[in-house]
């Protein structure tokens, strides 16, 4: 569904990324750790290219995106995103949050897309909000109306970018459940994260990047009770704990 | 406040029918009244004075319409020249940045008195012969003043846009927005509600600047006012007591037609409410 090439990107003098190269089955949800500052959240962005990469192809769906002929808003209509700031529109309520792309983007009927937003809201627990606006619902609700907006433009996979780290504890929960139902659902999933619960339980693989590269990639237990390299093990010794 | 004013914004019907607006009315006009009868009484001038509104109303409303027409001609232009410098200093096309700067720089640096003199006495030099007269030095000063006055509004507008933070527009990318949509449908909403409020502050300053017309014989209120009591009071001809009566009534003229506008943008600025961002009563 996803796959990337050889993908290199430079910020000034900074080589972020340098070479990376994976593949994500339809279907799959795909975990990646990795410390601050390893370019976890730049490659994401690669993928719907809000950051343009340097080199190397990225595929949505066995097309290549990231060529001069591909509009990247069509790229990015492919592929939903989800953020760690959330980044609900402020002044729209919640419910046109969720509609806003459907209508301006998709071209789609607004009472279609305000009946299909409010299934989206139940679907992620909050049907009874539709009318709140962002600034009063709690960082656990937003992130869920994010990922309602995300799913409003039926997406082929949604790319999750450290979506509980903003977050106060008692909402992890929520927020990480409504992903696990996703997944469930047969979503294709990559997942910038470090809830190693969530990765055990969810992910079929996961994916260690550290400066630039893939240190190492494998199933969660693999990663997490045999890893290989050194640099895997000290970082998952220090998340773990 | 903003308490208050979320309980107005759920209230059904036009903003001008509701009770409390009736009410604000009658307040006005009651305080209208009261001001005429005290300056009669404590100062013993009479507001309506008939022997000066018999010889000053036509050039009166004349002066109020030209002000009017002024007003019309560079309030839409300044803000549609603000509004473009403004999104010229935050667009990606930093090569126009700098020249934008240099005109900001310049026209708020520069007394509009001055420019409005260059304006109007240079200006017309500029164009072919033909299209020269009296009427073109007095649109030039008027688009002098405007220009002016899009430099101010120019940095709200930027401070507006630069007050959106970032990941709205990587939000609005992520759903597939081209980026002018992504500019109509969520940056700009979000900046005008954080420019509204000193954007009203700019348009009073603009109405009350139509008054530098006065100094290239604009034939706008301020200037026909002048004129009058030059050839009355000043000739001998009319009662000293002119002098206040005709300012106050300028001065109240030119606080109606700001506070009109400044009332239409606070209209506007409820449209833009998003709730829970009221920010802090103290």
């Amino acid at each position: 569904m996803i796959r990337v090439e050889d993908i290199h990107k430079h910020f000034g003098p900074l080589h972020v990324l340098r070479g990376i190269t994976f593949d994500v089955p339809r279907a799959e949800a795909l975990v990646i750790i990795g410390p601050s500052g390893s370019g976890k959240s730049t490659l994401l962005r690669c993928i719907n290219l809000l950051v343009e990469p340097d080199q190397g192809k990225v595929f949505i769906d066995g097309v290549q995106v990231n060529r001069s002929d591909i509009r990247p808003e069509w790229a990015r209509q492919q592929v939903g995103m989800v953020f760690q700031s959330f980044n609900l529109f402020t002044h729209l309520t919640v419910l046109d949050n969720v509609t806003l792309g459907p209508i301006r983007v998709k071209g789609m009927d607004r009472e279609a897309a305000q009946e299909k937003g409010k299934q989206l809201l139940a679907r992620v627990g909050l049907a009874p909000k539709a009318h709140a606006y962002p600034a009063e619902l709690s960082g656990g609700q937003q992130q869920r109306v994010a990922i309602a907006r995300a799913l409003a433009m039926d997406p082929k996979a949604i790319l999750f970018d450290e979506p509980t780290s903003a977050l106060d504890p008692e909402y992890i929960r929520e927020v990480l459940d409504v992903m696990a139902a996703l997944a469930r659902d047969g979503m294709t999933m990559v997942v910038v994260t470090h809830e190693m619960g969530f990765a055990s339980n969810v992910a079929e693989r996961i994916l260690f990047i550290d400066a630039g590269v893939i240190v190492e990639e494998g199933r969660p237990e693999e990663i997490f009770q045999h890893p290989k390299h050194e640099r895997t093990r000290a970082f998952v010794g220090k998340i773990l704990r | 406040m903003a308490t208050a004013d979320a309980t107005v914004g759920r209230q059904s019907g036009p903003a001008w029918f509701r009770p409390a607006s009736v009410r604000r009315v009658a307040e006005m006009v009651a305080g209208g009244a009261i001001f005429i009868v005290a300056l009669e009484v404590f100062l013993g001038y009479n507001l309506l004075d008939p022997a000066l509104w018999s010889l000053f109303a036509p050039a009166f409303w004349a002066g109020i319409l030209r002000t009017l027409t002024y007003i019309g001609l560079v309030l839409p232009l300044s803000v549609g020249l603000g509004f473009t410098l403004g999104w010229v200093r935050v667009s990606r096309f930093r090569a126009l940045a700098w020249p934008v700067s240099v005109y900001v720089e310049f026209f708020r640096g520069v007394p509009p008195l001055v420019i409005v003199l260059f304006a109007s006495i240079l200006g017309p030099n500029l164009f072919p012969e033909r299209f020269q007269s009296a009427e073109l030095g007095l649109i030039l000063g008027a688009f002098a003043i405007g220009l002016h006055s899009a430099a101010f509004q120019g940095e709200i507008f930027r401070a507006g846009f630069q007050s959106v933070p970032r990941g709205q527009l990587d939000a609005a990318q992520a759903i597939g927005m081209r980026p002018l949509q992504a500019m109509r449908s969520v940056v700009l909403p979000q900046a005008l509600r954080l420019s509204l409020p000193p954007l009203s502050n700019e348009f009073a300053v603009l109405i009350k600047d139509t008054s530098l017309m006065a100094i290239i014989a604009g034939g706008d209120l301020f200037h026909v006012s002048q004129l009058f009591l030059d050839q009355s009071v000043l000739t001998g001809t009319g009662d000293l007591h002119w002098l206040f009566v005709v300012w106050t009534a300028v001065a109240l003229v030119y606080f109606v037609m700001t506070f009109t506008v400044t009332r239409v943008m606070r209209m506007v600025e409820r449209r833009y409410h998003a709730r829970g961002l009221e920010g802090i009563s103290i």
